[in-house]
């Protein structure tokens, strides 16, 4: 019984944001998400020694910087109806192009960074084309990055760590920036960028339009092919973003770095409520899952879990979340219809 | 008839919902045998008089029965059990399973643990055969029309050996051939002693189908009466609670205008040697069975489907076929036949429903710019009389007629000047459809072109300047102005070639 009669033009106090069904599910959910990331700081911060302290703190910000960086890109992937997991092998190969590249090839160092961030955003842009122009399903296409890219980047060092040579920049790449973690700050500043293309610019309301219905947004002259292949391309680019990032914190490249890392990343999407169907979902939802993920992460580590024993109890708690997440929704809808 | 033939019947049934009374002391029955239309607007009461009837809603105040059993208290599979099948217009099958599966989906005959195909498929037939509909049990139900598919649905509730069938709009996705078979289908289970309510928004039908009708508005009954005998316009009335206006008294107004938009031997998998002439100023109606091209048609021209030969022009020059986005941005625009699967972005507000074909018309410098947004959308909402809470709302949750205003809206805001219209009363109520009606009329009225495509020719032969009838894939009639007569145009239509 949806009809009411017509009076006069529709009510003034609109929401010009665009409505999204489940809005007040996603508000919940980031209302769940801020409480629970209390509590885990009241929690820690009685149980878990030094968990307050200044250096832990920030250390907290430069892993949530690993986990975020490419997260933003990724809730977009996501919001299309689209997955990227090639994440954790395209950061581990991005830091091992940048030691050959300037230890081995030669190539200046401010070159070498532009050549990592060039091939990982052609990467990710192939991924994207397999998916756009072939309609092979993006967790296929990326599946392939994701062995090959991890084969490659241990091929090419045999599995050994290659040492970078020491620079200004890497020194400010692996530092800090007024006492904050440059990390943290490339993940602020990005998250920033992302959050201003998601909701104010044709590109970013494109790519909800196309998660929402694909064929919808194509009728409706939305480019979906080009939509497709950009957000491939953001996130091989952010994750050679990242893999710089890690190159820096290691003094090296490491073929054998970041495992299982695209698994936080979308599962801390996935925590900030954004559905893995397609057309909704939220960058500060995303920003709350990093945190949330990251100081479970820091406090299991604070409290001496054992580190097999450490993805176990984060594995029950990413279920949970979601759990808790798709019961809200639940009752959301009811109460709405 | 006596009393005992009644099979469900509501009395004095009153239900409210937050701020609206959906059913005001109601009374209402159904007997054996019987086909019963229900009519009405959308939000009239229709929906909510089925969902007490298949007790998924109860009654705040009367009572509701079925062969005699008050429903208080009943759930829905309680309900069902007491013989009430429903079928609803989304369908429920799996269309990668065969016919047969999806007959029994979820209660499979099985013998000794392990599925008992042999008895499922001769159930299966056994099932068609009560309908009267030969479909082959085995072929999957994804590779039947939308016509088997409603069919085969239909079976499934009538395999249920219900006393009351409920339908609702079992048609509505339906073109005006494969109407037919669902009619036949419903005369022969009524024959069996079953009672259909029937619910649909097509007059036409309802006169072929149904004994009598029941007119809801407002949550109330307003009456019931044979269909045979009352007149279109009197039950549209009804339904709307106005005085019928005569609609076919407009004067039609075939444009003189050299065509803004032509196409000459078109010919793809549908088409076939395809001529047709858009002109500013004026509706043109496309008529035609099912398979006749219609929609092949609007594919072509806007550039969706590229043919295989033939040539189309733009204002008198030719274009590349298939260049769709081209096409969009010279001018062009398209609503799709299937709504919901290709028109509008279910969780998107309608504010960016309606901008998305062109959302540098509301940027400022590559930013969106939020006052242009909704600027543009309420100017929209109000000129086309879309009914939706606030503009931000999400479509999905807007009434089939309000969501196609706003997928015409669409083009309205990218500027089109040719639109293409397929099928956009489909599903859509009788106060929607009047308003589209309008709209279009408007809009030649303002020199634009519009093509209006409709399995229902009643509504061509209303509204439509000049009408192409398709057969075949080709245009083999076109009727302009006063030769436009209903009767010709059906004959048209469904001509032997």
């Amino acid at each position: 019984m949806s009809t009411t009669t017509p009076t006069g033009p529709p009510v003034a106090k609109a929401d010009a944001r665009g409505g999204r069904l489940g809005r007040n599910t996603q508000r919940l959910n980031e209302i769940g998400l801020i409480g629970a990331i209390v509590v885990l700081f009241v929690v820690l911060s009685a149980t878990a020694p030094g968990f307050l302290s200044v250096t832990n703190q920030l250390a907290i910000l430069r892993d949530a910087a690993t986990i975020g960086v490419v997260a933003w890109a990724m809730t977009l992937v996501i919001v299309a109806g689209e997955i990227d997991i090639s994440i954790g092998p395209a950061v581990a190969f991005s830091s091992v192009l940048l030691a050959k590249a300037t230890g081995e090839w030669h190539i200046p160092f401010a070159l070498a960074v532009l050549v990592c961030l060039a091939v990982g955003l052609l990467l990710g842009a192939g991924a994207g084309y397999l998916r756009a122009r072939w309609g092979i399903p993006s967790f296929v296409a990326t599946l392939g990055l994701w062995s090959a890219l991890r084969g490659l980047a241990q091929y090419m060092t045999d599995g050994l760590p290659v040492p970078l040579e020491a620079n200004g920049l890497l020194d400010v790449l692996a530092g800090s920036i007024l006492g904050i973690p440059t990390p943290a700050i490339v993940m602020a500043v990005l998250f920033v960028v992302f959050l201003f293309v998601a909701n104010r610019t044709a590109y970013g309301r494109s790519v909800f339009a196309v998660g929402g219905n694909a064929e919808a947004a194509r009728l409706a002259g939305i480019n979906v092919s080009r939509i497709r292949v950009i957000l491939f391309a953001t996130t091989g680019l952010l994750a050679a973003v990242s893999g710089l990032l890690l190159a820096a914190r290691l003094g090296s490249g490491n073929g054998g770095a970041s495992v299982g890392l695209e698994f936080d990343v979308i599962a801390a999407v996935v925590i900030g409520g954004t559905s893995l169907a397609g057309g909704k979902g939220s960058l500060l939802g995303t920003l709350l899952g990093v945190a949330f993920i990251t100081v479970i992460g820091n406090g299991l580590v604070l409290l001496g879990v054992n580190a097999f024993f450490q993805d176990v109890v984060r594995g029950v708690i990413i279920v949970g979340a979601v759990l808790i997440n798709v019961l809200l929704s639940k009752r959301n809808g009811a109460r709405a219809s | 008839m006596s009393n005992t033939d009644v099979v469900a019947e509501v009395r004095a049934g009153t239900k409210r919902y937050p701020g609206v009374t959906a059913l005001s002391d109601v009374d209402f029955a159904v007997r054996r045998g019987e086909v019963r239309a229900l009519l009405g607007k959308n939000g009239a009461g229709k929906s909510t008089l089925i969902k007490v009837l298949s007790g998924a809603e109860h009654l705040d105040s009367g009572e509701a029965l079925v062969r005699g059993k008050p429903l208080a208290g009943l759930g829905t599979r309680d309900v069902a059990a007491l013989g009430v099948a429903t079928v609803y217009q989304e369908l429920s099958l799996v269309p990668e399973m065969t016919v047969a599966e999806n007959l029994f989906l979820g209660a499979w005959p099985r013998s000794r643990g392990a599925l008992d195909l042999r008895r499922m498929r001769a159930d299966a037939k056994e099932a068609m055969a009560r309908i009267g509909v030969d479909i082959d049990v085995d072929s999957p139900v994804g590779a039947l029309g939308s016509a088997g598919q409603q069919l085969v649905e239909i079976a499934r509730a009538v395999g249920q050996r219900p006393t009351l069938l409920i339908l609702d709009e079992p048609t509505s996705s339906l073109a005006a051939a494969e109407v037919r078979q669902v009619i036949d289908v419903v005369r022969t289970v009524a024959e069996q002693g079953v009672a259909v309510i029937y619910v649909s928004h097509r007059m036409d039908e309802i006169r072929q189908v149904a004994d009598t009708a029941t007119v809801v508005r407002d949550g109330r009954i307003v009456e019931t009466l044979p269909v045979r005998t009352a007149s279109t316009h009197e039950i549209v009335a009804m339904m709307l609670g106005t005085a019928p206006e005569a609609v076919a008294a407009r004067a039609r107004r075939p444009s003189a205008e050299p065509p803004v938009l032509s196409a000459r031997g078109l010919v793809s998998d549908r088409l076939n040697g395809l001529d047709i002439d858009v002109r500013p100023g004026e509706i043109l109606g496309i008529a035609g069975v099912l398979g006749s091209g219609r929609t092949e048609t609007l594919r072509a021209l806007v550039g969706l489907d590229r043919p295989a030969s033939g040539e189309i022009r733009l204002r008198g020059e030719a274009v590349r076929p298939g260049a769709f986005a081209a096409m969009l941005r010279r001018g062009l625009g398209m609503t799709p036949e299937n709504r919901r699967r290709e028109g509008i972005v279910p969780l998107m507000g309608v504010d960016e429903n309606i901008v998305i074909s062109d959302l540098r018309g509301v940027s400022r410098s590559g930013v969106l710019d939020r006052r242009a947004i909704r600027q543009a959308a309420r100017a929209l909402i109000d000129r086309l009389a879309i009914k939706t809470a606030r503009p931000g709302t999400p479509i999905g949750t807007l009434s089939g007629g309000n969501q196609q205003k706003a997928v015409l809206a669409r083009w309205l805001h990218a500027g089109s000047d040719v639109l293409l219209l397929d099928e956009p009363t489909r599903g859509v109520d009788v106060e929607a459809k009047r308003q589209i009606y309008d709209q279009m009329r408007l809009l030649a009225d303002d020199g634009r072109a519009v093509v209006f495509v409709s399995s229902e020719v009643e509504e061509l032969a209303d509204v439509c300047d000049r009408i192409v009838v398709l057969r075949g894939g080709r245009a083999v009639a076109e009727l302009s102005g006063d030769e436009i007569e209903l009767n010709r145009v059906m004959a048209l239509a469904i001509a032997e070639e």
